[in-house]
C-alpha cells in the first residue's frame, strides 16, 4: 500500500490547513513607553510582510505573545484596527512572560500569534451611543475600541468613558486622556481610589460616576473591562439606567495557553474565553456559570 | 462497509502482516493490568483485556510532546515538524474508538492541531468487541457501539471474528494479510446474538435523564462540596480519561541556554493552579469548584458545542480514583441529591 | 556578568551536591554560565564575602546554621534550597520527633547532655526566605538544571504543587492501593515523574507533602486500602517529620 494510510473518521470533519496555529510570527518591538512603574506600552511590527498584511483584527481581540525560553501570555490589543502595520500592547509586569517582555529593548524580537477571539461588535455599535467603563488595566482592550471610535467618530452618537484607577499615578494613557478633558466629542470622567495632592478629578469607585451621566437606554451600547470583582456592580448601574442586557458587552480575562480553544484553561461556564470570548454580551455572560 | 469472517487462529497472520508495514500497538499485560504498547510478537497481544491504564489518546496526543524547537537569540522557531510513524492501534474497544472522535472535534475544527492531526492521519484503527466490566457504563451514552472511526472492527462470535471493514486501507490490509470468507446469514445472526448478550451484561445502568439541564440547575447543590471534600485533587481522573484533552505548555532550555523546546504536557482542571491568572486571581480555588467544573464541562460545556457528552463510559476514572469518585456516582448524586 | 554562586551544606550527607557533579555532560556547560565562587564539597577555601546566588543543601540543626543562613540571606539575591533536608527537613528531622534529649539518650546513652546550640532539625525556610526549591532525596539532576535555568532567566519558582498520582498514571504504573499497599504518592509533591513507583516501590514522600494534597481524604484511603492510618503516619515519618501537616 503506497503513501500515507488514512483512518476513516466521520465524514465532513476535516479541513486542510498547512499552517501551525501554535507557531509564533517574529515581531519587532518598535517603541516602548513607560506608562506607570508596572505597565509599559509596547508597539510591535510583524517582520514578515505577508503576515503583517494578513493581520486584521477587531477591538477586544487578543494575541499570544511569545518569548522563547520563557513562554507565552495572552495580551489584548490596545491599538485600534484603523492603525495599520503596528499593534500596541499595554502590558503589566505580572508574571514570567510579561516580566521578560518588560526587560526587552526597542528593536528586540518577540513572537506573536493571533489575533484570537471575539472582539466588540464595532459595526453593530455604529449609529449608537457608547458607554465605556474601565477599571485599572481593563482600559487596555477598551483603549482599542475608544481609538477605533475616535477614528470613525462621525458614525457614533454620544461617547462616554468612565475610567477608574487606584491612584493618579496608575492611570494608564494619561498623556492622551489629559488632552481629552476638554473635548466635547468624548465625555471622559476619571476617578481614583487614592487621590494625591495634585488630583482634581473624582474620587471613589467607578460606579459612583453613574450619577453624573445621562444614558439613553434605547440607543446605548455598553462596554466593560476591569478586575473580576467590578463587573456585577457596573452592570447593575447600567441595568438601573435600563440598558439592554444584550447591548452591554463585557471582556473577560482568564488563564490561557493555546488561544485556539484546545488547552482548556480559559473555560468559563460552558464556553471558552479564547474562542467564544473574551468579549461576551451580558445576556451570554449571565448564562455562563461563575462568569460574573 | 463490508464484512468478512476471520478464523480466530488466523488472527496472528493479520497482526504479523500489519507489522511488516506499520508499528503495531495493542493491549499487553502490565502486572495484573493492561496497557497499550508496541507489539513484537502477536502472542503478547492480550485480546481478553478489560481496559488499559491509559487510553489510546497517548498515541495521538502524548503526555509530553515537543511542539517546536527554538533559538533564543532571535526568538526564532528552528523546527516544528511532527514525527508520526505509520501505526496501527489494534484491539480498541468501542468506547475508545468513540473517544477519538470526541477528541477530533477539539483538535480539528477552526484551528487544526498539526501534531494530533499528523498522528491521526498516520494511524489505522482495528477495533475489537468487548465484555462489560464492573466499571463500564458506555451503555449510558450509546458509546457501546462504534459506527465510525475504525478501519476494521472485529466482533468475537466464538471461534471466528465477524469483521466489519470501514476503509479502503482496512480492506486492502485484510485482503493482503489474512485468509477470510464471505459472511452468511448465520454469521449475521451470531453477530446479533453476541450483541444482545453484550448489551445484557452491563451491571451499571445510569439514569442520564435531562443531565445537561440538571447540572446547570444544581450548580449550587451541596453535593459538590461533599465531593470536593473527598476529591484528592490528584488529577488521575483526567490523565486516564480518553476524552480529557486539556494541556499545559512550557519552554525548556538546553543547558547552554541558547536553544530550547516548547513542550506541551497533559494538564488537569483538578489541579489548583489550572484557572489561576498571573496576578493571583484563581477562578477555581476550591476542590469543590474544580470537580464541579469537570462534570459541568463534560456533561454540558462540550455538549453545547458538539452535541455529545464528553464521556464514553470506559470506567477508567472509576478505577483510578482512590477517593471512590466516579461518573456513575456523581450522576446518581445529581439525580437523587445524595452522594453515596 | 555571570552570577557568582556558592554551594554550601548544613546537616546532610552531601548527596545532593554529588548529584550536581553527576550532571556530568551538562556540568561544564552550566559552569560556563555562572561563576562558581565556592563549593563546599570541592573547595578548600572559605566562603567569599560577596555572591549572588546561594545553593543550600541540608537541614538546620544548630544555632550556627541559623546564623550562617541569616548571613547568606543578607548577601545573596537568590537562595535555592536543594534536597529533602533543606526543603522539608528530610531524614535529619527524624531527630526532632519527640524530645531532642530522648534522641540523644537513645543514640549516645544516658547522661549525655544535648549541647545548647542544638535545635530540632528544620528546613531552610524555617529560618530565612527561600526563593527556589529543588525537592527530592536526592535531587533530580534535570530538575536542578531547570531550576537553575529559571534563576538565570529571572523567572519565578515553579515547583509543582500537585500530588504524584497524575504523573504515576502517565507512567502507567499499577496502583499500589489496588493491592492494599499504601503509597505516599497520594499526598506527595509531584515533579519526579513517579520515579519510585515506576521502579516498583511505593512513594516514600521525599519531595514533601504537596500543598494541594487532601490529607484528610488520603487518610481515609489509607484506612480503606493502604494498611491503615498508622501506615500513613509511619511512612510520613521518614522524610516529613518537620512538616506542619499533621495526620
Amino acid at each position: 500500500m503506497g503513501g500515507v494510510p488514512r483512518s476513516t473518521i466521520a465524514p465532513g470533519d476535516r479541513t486542510s490547513a498547512g499552517v501551525n496555529p501554535y507557531r509564533p510570527w517574529p515581531a519587532r518591538i518598535t517603541s516602548i513607553i513607560d506608562l506607570t512603574p508596572q505597565e509599559k506600552l509596547f508597539e510591535l511590527r510583524l517582520i514578515d510582510e505577508g503576515a503583517r498584511a494578513a493581520f486584521d483584527f477587531d477591538s477586544g481581540q487578543f494575541v499570544e505573545l511569545s518569548i522563547f525560553g520563557v513562554g507565552e501570555a495572552p495580551i489584548s490589543i490596545s491599538s485600534a484596527p484603523s492603525k495599520q502595520g503596528f499593534i500596541e500592547l499595554c502590558v503589566r509586569n505580572a508574571g514570567d512572560v510579561t516580566g521578560a517582555l518588560h526587560r526587552k529593548q526597542c528593536g528586540d524580537v518577540v513572537g506573536l500569534r493571533g489575533p484570537f477571539g471575539r472582539g466588540f461588535p464595532f459595526e453593530e455599535m455604529k449609529g449608537h451611543d457608547v458607554l465605556l467603563v474601565a477599571g485599572g488595566l481593563g482600559i487596555a482592550p477598551l483603549k482599542s475600541l475608544i481609538n477605533h471610535i475616535h477614528d470613525d467618530r462621525h458614525d457614533f452618537g454620544n461617547v462616554t468613558i468612565l475610567y477608574g484607577a487606584r491612584s493618579p499615578a496608575e492611570i494608564l494613557f494619561r498623556y492622551q486622556f489629559d488632552g481629552w478633558k476638554h473635548r466635547d466629542d468624548f465625555d471622559l470622567i476619571l476617578t481614583v481610589d487614592h487621590p494625591d495632592d495634585t488630583w482634581e478629578g473624582d474620587v471613589g469607585l467607578v460606579t459612583r460616576l453613574f450619577d453624573k451621566i445621562e444614558v439613553d437606554p434605547a440607543n446605548a451600547f455598553g462596554a466593560i473591562c476591569g478586575p473580576p470583582v467590578m463587573y456585577k456592580y457596573v452592570i447593575a448601574e447600567m441595568r438601573k439606567k435600563d440598558m439592554d442586557v444584550d447591548r452591554i458587552y463585557v471582556s473577560f480575562e482568564r488563564r490561557m495557553k493555546c488561544g485556539v480553544g484546545k488547552c482548556g484553561h480559559c473555560g468559563v461556564g460552558h464556553q471558552y474565553t479564547c474562542i467564544d470570548g473574551p468579549v461576551f454580551n451580558y445576556w451570554e455572560a449571565m448564562n455562563l456559570q461563575e462568569a460574573i | 462497509m463490508f464484512f468478512r469472517m476471520i478464523e480466530k487462529e488466523r488472527l496472528p497472520d493479520l497482526i504479523r502482516g500489519l507489522s511488516t508495514e506499520f508499528e503495531v500497538v495493542g493491549p499487553v499485560a502490565k502486572g495484573d493490568k493492561f496497557v497499550f504498547a508496541p507489539i513484537d510478537d502477536p502472542a503478547d497481544m492480550r485480546l481478553d483485556y478489560d481496559t488499559t491504564i491509559l487510553p489510546p489518546k497517548k498515541w495521538f496526543f502524548p503526555p509530553e510532546e515537543t511542539m517546536m524547537r527554538f533559538r533564543v537569540a532571535d526568538n526564532e522557531v528552528v523546527d516544528d515538524e511532527v514525527y508520526a510513524p505509520p501505526r496501527v492501534l489494534f484491539g480498541l474497544h468501542p468506547c475508545d474508538i468513540n473517544s477519538l472522535q470526541l477528541m477530533d472535534n477539539v483538535f480539528f475544527g477552526a484551528y487544526i492541531d498539526p501534531y494530533y492531526r499528523a498522528r491521526r492521519e498516520n494511524t489505522l484503527i482495528v477495533g475489537l468487541s468487548c465484555v462489560p466490566s464492573e466499571t463500564c457504563f458506555c451503555n449510558a451514552w450509546g458509546t457501546d457501539e462504534a459506527h465510525w472511526g475504525f478501519d476494521i472492527f472485529l466482533s468475537d462470535v466464538g471461534d471466528e471474528y465477524f469483521a466489519s471493514i470501514r476503509s479502503v486501507s482496512g480492506a486492502e490490509l485484510v485482503d493482503r494479510h489474512v485468509k477470510t470468507r464471505e459472511i452468511t446469514d448465520n454469521d449475521t445472526r451470531r453477530f446479533q446474538e453476541r450483541t444482545a448478550a453484550f448489551k445484557a451484561a452491563f451491571e451499571n445502568h445510569v439514569d442520564t435523564s435531562q443531565l445537561p439541564l440538571l447540572i446547570d440547575a444544581k450548580f449550587e447543590s451541596p453535593i459538590w462540596d461533599q465531593l470536593g471534600e473527598k476529591c484528592l485533587a490528584c488529577g488521575a481522573c483526567s490523565m486516564v480519561c480518553p476524552t480529557c484533552y486539556c494541556y499545559d505548555v512550557h519552554d525548556e532550555l538546553e543547558p547552554d541556554q541558547t536553544m530550547g523546546r516548547r513542550v506541551r504536557t497533559w494538564d488537569s482542571c483538578q489541579f489548583k493552579d489550572f484557572a489561576a491568572v498571573a496576578h493571583g486571581q484563581n477562578f477555581r480555588d476550591s476542590r469543590a469548584s474544580r470537580i464541579k467544573y469537570r462534570y459541568y464541562h463534560k456533561q454540558w460545556g462540550y455538549l453545547s458545542k458538539f452535541e455529545r457528552v464528553l464521556c464514553v463510559g470506559c470506567g477508567r476514572c472509576s478505577r483510578a480514583c482512590k477517593a471512590g469518585i466516579n461518573p456513575v456516582k456523581v450522576i446518581e448524586a445529581l439525580q437523587t441529591g445524595v452522594v453515596s | 556578568m555571570a552570577p557568582r554562586v556558592v554551594v554550601l551544606s548544613l546537616a546532610s550527607d552531601f548527596g545532593c551536591q554529588v548529584q550536581i557533579t553527576n550532571t556530568e555532560d551538562h556540568l561544564l556547560t552550566i559552569l560556563g554560565l555562572i561563576e562558581l565562587s565556592y563549593w563546599q564539597l570541592a573547595s578548600s577555601g572559605h566562603m567569599p564575602d560577596e555572591y549572588d546566588v546561594a545553593i543550600v543543601e541540608g537541614a538546620v540543626t544548630t544555632d550556627e546554621h541559623a546564623h550562617l543562613l541569616r548571613d547568606v540571606r543578607g548577601k545573596a539575591a537568590v537562595v535555592i534550597a536543594i534536597g529533602a533536608c533543606a526543603t522539608i527537613g528530610g531524614i535529619p528531622a527524624l531527630a526532632g520527633s519527640g524530645s531532642l534529649a530522648d534522641r540523644y539518650a537513645t543514640v549516645y546513652g544516658d547522661g549525655v547532655i544535648v549541647p545548647a546550640v542544638r535545635r530540632a532539625p528544620a528546613p531552610v525556610d524555617s529560618v530565612i526566605h527561600v526563593d527556589y526549591h529543588v525537592p527530592g532525596c536526592p535531587i533530580d539532576q534535570s530538575e536542578f538544571l531547570r531550576v537553575l535555568s529559571r534563576v538565570l532567566l529571572g523567572l519565578v519558582d515553579h515547583t509543582p504543587d500537585m500530588t504524584m498520582c497524575g504523573s504515576c498514571k502517565i507512567a502507567e504504573n499499577v496502583c499500589f492501593f489496588d493491592s492494599g499497599v499504601g503509597c505516599l504518592g497520594l499526598v506527595t509533591r509531584a515533579g519526579c515523574g513517579a520515579k519510585c513507583p515506576s521502579l516498583g516501590r511505593p512513594c516514600t514522600g521525599c519531595r514533601g507533602i504537596a500543598p494541594d494534597a487532601n490529607v484528610v481524604s488520603a487518610l481515609e484511603v489509607f484506612e480503606r486500602a493502604g494498611g491503615g492510618a498508622d501506615a500513613l503516619r509511619s511512612a510520613l515519618d521518614v522524610y516529613n517529620t518537620a512538616s506542619e501537616v499533621h495526620v
